[in-house]
């Protein structure tokens, strides 16, 4: 096991409600989510010390402005450009830095106006493009500038390869739709999906439809790390982390130049060792899924089903609640809202909490839980938590 | 192949990196870096070598009789740049070359129906003439 392992605890989590048109500003509902994460750890604001925050092309806020207006006084303040698996790697260097001294306490957040304010992937300059992406004279000529048609090119591989097919990554989105009817406030509660109209909707970017494709909001979310020492001052129960491998990198900068792998094949080992836990002892999962394709493939790469078999291990169910492995429990980045994977790490932190105790949206008894970052093939991270 | 008079597809940028790639792209011939330490082929080519980080990096001219297999694609229902709106639905479409199969090179296949493409099926290169001076590689199903 790693040095850092159980030390280190989330003991706060928070969001702002999601909907396609927040009518404010990415720093009010910073703010809120802030807030709703102080008041469930039962810290002030003033016992923030450090301030993390994650954007892309400047969606967000600074973490200058949310300490300044929830009344912090932080030491350290941090934003950097990224997306997925950017949560798992600013808890990693809030861990870091407090365990060198540097800091006691830290606030994550991630807010956006996703739906209704700048989206994602769409309105760039293709000469802007061309010049931003690595090896973009390579895609951007042919019409590839969508993440949907990135990972349909690995998808397509990976399925003429393990012989998954359209219902298995129908299955993925009727699980986690399913899990967004037993979660108020999943985006998607109240639209349920079937095989059958799953299979009717026509693609956007081979194999993928609509229903694959995560939802795109007006959302914020905020983690609070700190010290298990600290953590016995909380109000919260507090969830510690076992272990972290906060990022990992695909060997070759032009990813799609390799088809047959991705960072997260990478990342599992490290993981594990940290942890001291095996991909059986897992009894919850949050896994990234800005499309259904990408939970099939991080489950193979976690050791969470076996290579080549991912498609048998869906299809029986072992996704759902009351499964093996019960996976995106409020409905994930498919059916309950997108930050980048921050609202999954929310998630997994009141499954292993028990906050849900009594309800049909407890996963009974967990007590370790995985919650995996993907940057597409290029970047991964992931952390094991235990309660 | 006709020569388009107006091209509203984004036009290859050439930089330091890829210049010798699209310069040969615009006489009809393919050119792909090569390292001279490790001796493996590189794509898309960069300022070293990816595998083994060496600077001795050269370009080998392949010329233009160039047979691949298709290793993967995807079909795009929608444009997601200017341009494409005209042609959907638009394959894209990865190849490795028959005769240097660590070289993978992702083009538009042509001449192609979306229900025909197969992984592993052969294909060979053809270049598009997108304005008097450039020339876009493409891959199109072997005769
Ligand atoms: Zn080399």
């Amino acid at each position: 096991m790693d040095k850092i392992s159980n030390k280190y605890a989330v003991v706060g989590v928070g969001e702002y409600e999601r909907s396609r048109k927040s009518g404010t500003t990415p720093l009010q509902m910073a703010l809120v989510a802030a807030r709703n994460a102080l008041q469930d750890a039962g810290l002030e604001a003033s016992d923030i010390d450090g301030i993390m925050n994650y954007s892309t092309g400047g969606d967000s806020c600074t973490s200058h402005e949310v300490a300044t207006y929830l009344g912090a006084r932080p030491k350290y303040v941090k934003d950097i450009s990224g997306g997925g698996s950017s949560t798992e790697m600013l808890i990693g260097d809030a861990i870091g830095m407090i365990d060198a001294g540097l800091l006691n306490t830290v606030l994550i957040y991630r807010s956006m106006n996703g739906a209704s304010g700048q989206l994602v992937g769409r309105g760039y300059d293709p000469n802007m493009l061309q010049n931003a992406l690595p090896g973009g004279s390579f895609i951007i000529p042919y019409g590839s500038a969508s993440p949907s048609q990135w990972f349909g090119i690995f998808a397509t591989r990976h399925m003429h390869q393990t012989g998954l097919t359209k219902e298995h990554l129908g299955q993925v989105c009727i699980d986690f739709y399913e899990h967004a009817q037993r979660n108020p406030k999943a985006h998607l509660n109240g639209k349920t999906l079937t095989m059958e109209e799953y299979l009717n909707t026509p693609d956007i970017s081979s194999p993928f439809n609509i229903h694959d494709c995560c939802l795109e909001l007006d959302e914020a979310n905020a983690i609070i790390v700190t010290s298990a020492d600290r953590a016995k001052d909380c109000k919260s129960r507090p969830v510690y982390i076992m272990g972290i491998t906060p990022r990992e990198t695909h060997p070759h900068a032009h990813y799609w130049s390799d088809l047959d792998q991705v960072a997260a094949d990478h990342v599992a080992p490290a993981l594990y060792q940290s942890a001291g836990v095996k991909p059986e002892d897992i009894q919850v999962a949050a896994i990234y899924d800005c499309f259904s394709w990408v939970v099939l493939r991080q489950l193979e790469a976690y050791g969470l089903a076996p290579r080549g078999e991912v498609g048998d291990f869906v299809a029986a169910g072992n996704l759902k609640m009351g499964g093996k492995l019960p996976t995106n429990t409020a409905g994930g980045m498919l059916a309950e809202g997108y930050t980048h994977g921050m609202n999954n790490v929310l998630e997994i932190v009141r499954q292993l909490r028990h906050e849900y105790k009594g309800s049909d949206r407890q996963v009974e008894d967990c007590e370790i839980g995985i919650c995996t970052g993907w940057s597409g093939p290029d970047l991964a991270g992931a952390m094991i938590l235990g309660n | 192949m006709t020569i388009q008079t107006k091209y509203e597809k984004p036009i290859p940028l050439k930089n330091e990196d890829n210049r010798p790639y699209w310069d040969a792209a615009d006489r009809h011939e393919l050119e792909v870096q090569k390292c001279n330490d490790c001796k493996s082929y590189l794509h898309p080519p960069g300022p070293a070598c990816p595998k083994c980080g060496s600077a001795a990096v050269e370009w080998e001219n392949l010329g233009s009789d160039i047979k691949a297999t298709l290793s993967s694609y995807v079909i795009s229902y929608r444009p997601f740049l200017p341009g494409f709106q005209n042609d959907l639905p638009t394959i894209i479409a990865q190849a490795a070359l028959d005769d240097k199969p660590d070289v993978r090179i992702l083009c538009n296949l042509l001449e192609c129906k979306p229900e025909d493409v197969k992984i592993g099926m052969p294909v060979q290169m053809t270049w598009q003439d997108i304005t008097e001076e450039r020339a876009l590689p493409q891959w199109k199903p072997t005769d």
